[in-house]
């Protein structure tokens, strides 16, 4: 699903940046993998070379067998919008539309008329327990119910990728806990998810650790996270 | 593209910033406000005059006597040239000459029962009713009767006859008998419109009547209507070849720069017209002017906007919009702003003005009070004007929205998404 090869960038400042030294790495279809190293070991800036939010200098990026170079802001637009779907640490919820209109903003973008638009959008809403807030503007939302209505929109698309970026980063335990839940469950239903984290305890729960350190992948970890028990804290 | 959702984003964006949609649409409507009240003014100001002469004949002559400046084939300088019916017969035999009317001037006094006023009588043809654009208020002007029986029939003017009316407590001066310099006329009709001479009235007679009466065969001033006669340049050579003709007539150097004077109502109003155009010129370009600190406004406006919305446009970027989408919606923006106050300012332009025209009509204004002459009329801008500012309020809000739109499609997605 996902194949990069040799990837390298570098970020021209006043200082240039070398952030990503050759990655190599390979994400089958319906795999669940986190990446994992310490701030400025560059996996944001890799996780948003997947998701073509940013580019790359060097190398080759395969994202569901199309090669991923020099796309134009047209076709990148439609790959984001069709293949993935985006969670963030900050949510990046618009916070002058309601959870329904953030959650059916994606399908505007793929025209999609208006009521089939809301039909859908609530439908996701409903399924994360959200329905009743589907009205309320971001800032009347808590932390957890502002990740999911995320996580509704991200999936409201049918993505084949999840690219989650600190996914539980601002949230409390117990509520990172049910994000957690949630997200497995939904790389259960067979989309492939990319999860960003500097937590050992997020990490964990993933079955592939990428360990990135200062731009180089150190090591890749399989892991069980049946062995983990979620009713115990994870941080 | 342009559906429901579009709009509804757009003026969602508009109604979440009320003070500076506000604030920005003001500096647009101010300049189409200008823009349409000096454009109105100087339309009224154009009108007034045009309509001074609006109802002679367009292209007609008149040429006056004067005195040479050199002398000539054993002629002194300074002779002054008189004309005569050689003259006239000379300008009938041009072909662009259609009719020739000499003028007989007599100052006299005008003597109606107790009342006496000065007057200039003219002695002149029928024809000059159109070549001075006389408007006839009462009975008639000289007709060709008149001319061939030499009738002593007088045409006088308005405020001769108000002056007559209110000091003898007639109703109407038509018919009656009035004495100009000792010798009866009938009065025919009452005139509007004429040169005016100060205080002094003014009135006509038929030619033939005066030249019988003061056995003058010697004039000072002769019009005549032309035809075939379009463009300047042609005004202008005709010009040149008349004054050729009486220059041998009258045995005075062609070179001379006087001698006679010969004056074009044409030549005259283009000139007067191209006055007028370059006023309006200078007017657009205050006008333009005050519109482009409008547009810089909105601009500098929308830039702002963009920079507050770099996070939405970069999260929108990422759930898939493409830049077009996003172009598009701040364009637009831009553009219902633009047309939208600036169709405020033209109606409240055009609604000011309209007013200033009543009140005008109403009181009379806009006529200078010592000559009776317009100096501004109906100072209101027509149909075209607003389809032109149409036209220009849509490219500037384009331009206006264009480069802050372009500046946010640049921007990569990550970037916009992480600035603070």
């Amino acid at each position: 699903m996902i194949k990069l090869e040799n990837i390298n960038k570098t970020y021209f400042g006043a200082q240039p940046l070398h952030v990503l030294k050759g990655i190599d790495l390979h994400v089958e279809e319906g795999e669940l993998v986190s990446i994992m190293g310490a701030s400025g070991s560059g996996k944001s800036t890799l996780l948003n070379i997947i998701g073509i939010l940013d580019n790359y200098d060097e190398g080759d990026y395969y994202l569901a067998g199309n090669l991923v170079k020099n796309l134009s802001e047209n076709q990148a637009a439609e790959y984001r919008n069709k293949l993935i779907g985006f969670i963030f640490q900050s949510f990046n919820l618009i916070p002058f539309k309601t959870a329904l209109e953030n959650v059916a903003l994606p399908l505007f973008y793929q025209g999609v008329n208006r009521k089939k638009r809301n039909t859908m959008a609530m439908e996701y809403l409903e399924r994360f327990g959200l329905k009743d807030w589907a009205d309320h503007y971001p800032n009347e939302l808590s932390g957890g119910q502002k990740q999911r209505v995320s996580i509704a929109r991200a999936l409201v698309t049918s993505p084949k990728i999840i690219l989650a970026d600190e996914p539980t980063g601002a949230l409390d335990s117990k509520t990172s806990a049910e994000v957690m839940q949630i997200l497995r469950e939904v790389n259960a239903s067979g989309i492939t998810m990319v999860i960003v984290t500097h937590e050992r305890g997020i990490a964990s729960l993933t079955r592939k650790i990428v360990h990135l350190k200062d731009g180089i992948i150190e090591s890749i970890e399989e892991n069980d996270p049946d062995k983990m028990d979620f009713t115990k804290e994870i941080k | 593209m342009f559906n429901r959702d579009f709009w509804s984003e757009i003026f969602m964006a508009l109604r979440r910033n009320k003070l500076r949609t506000v604030l920005t649409g003001f500096a647009i409507s101010w300049g189409i406000f200008m823009l349409i009240i000096l454009l109105s003014a100087g339309n009224g100001l154009k009108n007034g005059v045009t309509s001074n002469f609006a109802d002679r004949i367009q292209n007609t002559y008149r040429i006056w006597s004067s005195s040479t400046e050199l002398p000539y084939k054993g002629h002194k300088a300074n002779r002054f040239i008189m004309m005569s019916n050689k003259d006239i017969q000379l300008l009938e035999s041009l072909y662009q000459v259609e009719e020739v009317s000499p003028i007989l001037s007599q100052g006299g006094t005008l003597i109606f029962g107790e009342k006496s006023r000065m007057v200039e009588m003219e002695g002149v043809k029928p024809i000059y009713k159109n070549i001075e654009g006389i408007k006839i208020l009462e009975g008639r002007f000289i007709n060709e009767n008149d001319l061939k029986n030499k009738a002593k029939v007088l045409v006088i003017d308005k405020n001769t006859n108000d002056e007559l009316l209110r000091v003898t407590g007639e109703t109407t001066m038509i018919g009656k008998t009035v004495f100009v310099n000792g010798l009866s006329f009938t009065v025919v009709g009452v005139g509007k419109g004429m040169m005016m001479f100060g205080e002094r009235g003014q009135c006509f007679a038929p030619y033939s009547t005066l030249q019988a009466i003061y056995n003058v065969n010697e004039y000072y001033q002769i019009t005549f209507t032309t035809k075939g006669l379009d463009t300047k340049e042609q005004n202008e050579n005709f010009i040149k070849e008349v004054k050729l003709k009486l220059a041998a007539l009258h045995e005075f150097s062609p070179e001379d720069r006087r001698g006679v004077w010969i004056d074009s109502q044409m030549v005259n109003s283009l000139e007067t017209m191209r006055i007028f155009n370059t006023i309006n010129i200078f007017i657009w370009v205050i006008g333009i002017a005050m519109l482009i600190s409008g547009v810089v406004g909105v601009s500098n406006i929308m830039r702002i906007t963009v920079k507050e919305r770099t996070n939405e446009i970069g999260i929108r970027k990422a759930l898939g919009a493409k830049p077009r989408s996003i172009l598009l919606s701040i364009v637009m923006e831009s553009l219902v702003i633009t047309t939208i106050f600036g169709y405020i300012g033209l109606f409240l332009g055009m609604g000011v003005m309209e007013i200033v025209n009543m009140v005008m009509e109403a009181g009379g204004a806009g006529m200078s009070s010592e000559t009776g002459m317009a100096v501004f009329i109906n100072p209101t801008v027509d149909v075209r004007i607003v389809v032109l500012a149409t036209l220009v309020l849509i490219i500037s809000g384009v331009a206006a929205g264009f480069a802050p739109a372009w500046n946010s499609v640049k921007v990569k997605p990550i970037e916009a998404m992480n600035y603070r």
